[in-house]
């Protein structure tokens, strides 16, 4: 009986072609002389998006100045937290999903990330209304149209993740991956 | 609820200093240019519907209902004082204003979830004082009604009070053509 066997090379491309399309666009990471935080940043796509590490003392003062309750702030800020900008740089609209967005622990798991409604409802639940920071939902972006507002991630201080996130274009989704993003330290890194 | 402590202003005061420079600084690059520049696109709404109707107080306890406006071209911004696009935003409203706003045009920034007191002092710190109304909608219904997801989100209301325009996230209305498209709104019916 003739046996066949496979090369490795055409084993590779057939696994490559089974899995979803995820691309890896011009991303750099930018530490800021400043405040040694960093941030990383996709440019050269239909959509720019941009990830800003964000203290979780800062996540605490930005709630507690809206005069939201101690277990609300406690509870934000005990999330890993990131400024999210997205902006639309093309001349047709663009959407985006947050529950289509995963994260990657090192472990390979994917996670869902909790979104701005999931927020606002369990604030609803302690008679809180506000409903301002958090990255929307889910958003159309028309012609020049950008956004902005915090993403929680369940990870800790100096954890590492890779974030995958997409958008909707033309009935076209497509899909990028930011790998070696690290949430904020408790405190500001030591820097020059 | 909202009560702020003074130390709690002062931290609050630092931290916005450091998330401005978190979200400002960049090797190479001014730091003002980090925050996507403001643009002056508007999209156009159609089917043109009724803006819906408010009525929301100033920092002076003076009210304003929106169809009081009926016959003006108005422009609605809704905002708030920790949004960096919002702040970076205020002075071409307030330079558009200056330059059109009379009986025929108008510029309303409603101010989301925040007090007359914290919005008053922040106006102290901008480099240009907004001499346009500043009304409050401290439960967020109006921004609500209106279908604002982030902020800052503006709005264009013909003369006939119908939403004809829209743009989400910071602007340049002092643009050209942001001008040319209010000039167009207050030519037409």
């Amino acid at each position: 009986m003739k046996t066949h066997r496979i090369k490795p090379a055409w084993l590779l491309a057939v696994i490559c072609l089974a899995l979803p399309s995820v691309g890896t666009s011009a991303i750099t990471e930018h530490v800021s002389p400043d405040t040694g935080l960093s941030s990383w940043k996709s440019q050269g796509d239909a959509l720019d998006f941009e990830l800003v590490q964000v203290l979780p003392d800062y996540v605490r003062a930005v709630y507690t100045s809206r005069g939201l309750p101690k277990a609300v702030v406690d509870k934000v800020s005990s999330y890993c937290v990131f400024g999210t900008i997205l902006r639309n740089t093309t001349d047709r609209p663009l959407s985006y999903r947050v529950a289509d967005w995963r994260y990657i622990t090192p472990d390979g798991a994917r996670h869902r990330i909790r979104t701005k409604s999931e927020w606002v409802s369990e604030w609803r639940d302690m008679g809180v209304a506000f409903r301002w920071s958090m990255l929307p939902d889910d958003q159309t972006f028309a012609v020049g149209d950008w956004g902005q507002g915090f993403t929680t991630i369940a990870l800790q201080p100096g954890d590492r993740f890779a974030l995958e996130y997409s958008w909707i274009q033309d009935d076209n989704t497509e899909t990028r991956l930011i790998k070696g993003v690290r949430c904020a330290p408790v405190e500001l890194p030591e820097h020059n | 609820m909202r009560q702020l402590s003074c130390l709690n202003t002062i931290n609050l005061r630092a931290y916005l200093i450091l998330i401005w420079l978190v979200l400002l600084a960049s090797p190479g690059v001014s730091a003002e240019s980090e925050i996507p520049g403001l643009g002056y696109q508007f999209t156009p709404l159609a089917p043109l519907v009724a803006a819906p109707d408010f009525t929301l107080k100033d920092m002076d306890d003076e009210s304003y209902t929106l169809h009081d406006f009926r016959g003006k071209v108005v422009l609605i911004n809704f905002w708030a004082t920790w949004c960096p696009p919002c702040r970076k935003e205020m002075p071409a409203l307030e330079a558009l204003y200056k330059k059109l706003g009379d009986e025929s045009f108008a510029v309303l920034a409603v101010n989301q979830w925040e007090d007359p007191d914290h919005v008053f002092a922040y106006t102290g710190e901008l480099n240009v004082f907004p001499t346009f109304p500043i009304l409050f909608d401290p439960e967020s219904a109006i921004s609500e009604d209106y279908g604002v997801k982030g902020l800052p989100t503006s709005f264009l209301i013909d003369k006939k009070g119908r939403l004809a325009y829209r743009a989400v996230g910071g602007r340049d209305f002092d643009h050209p053509q942001v001008e040319r498209l209010i000039k167009e709104l207050l030519a037409g019916e």
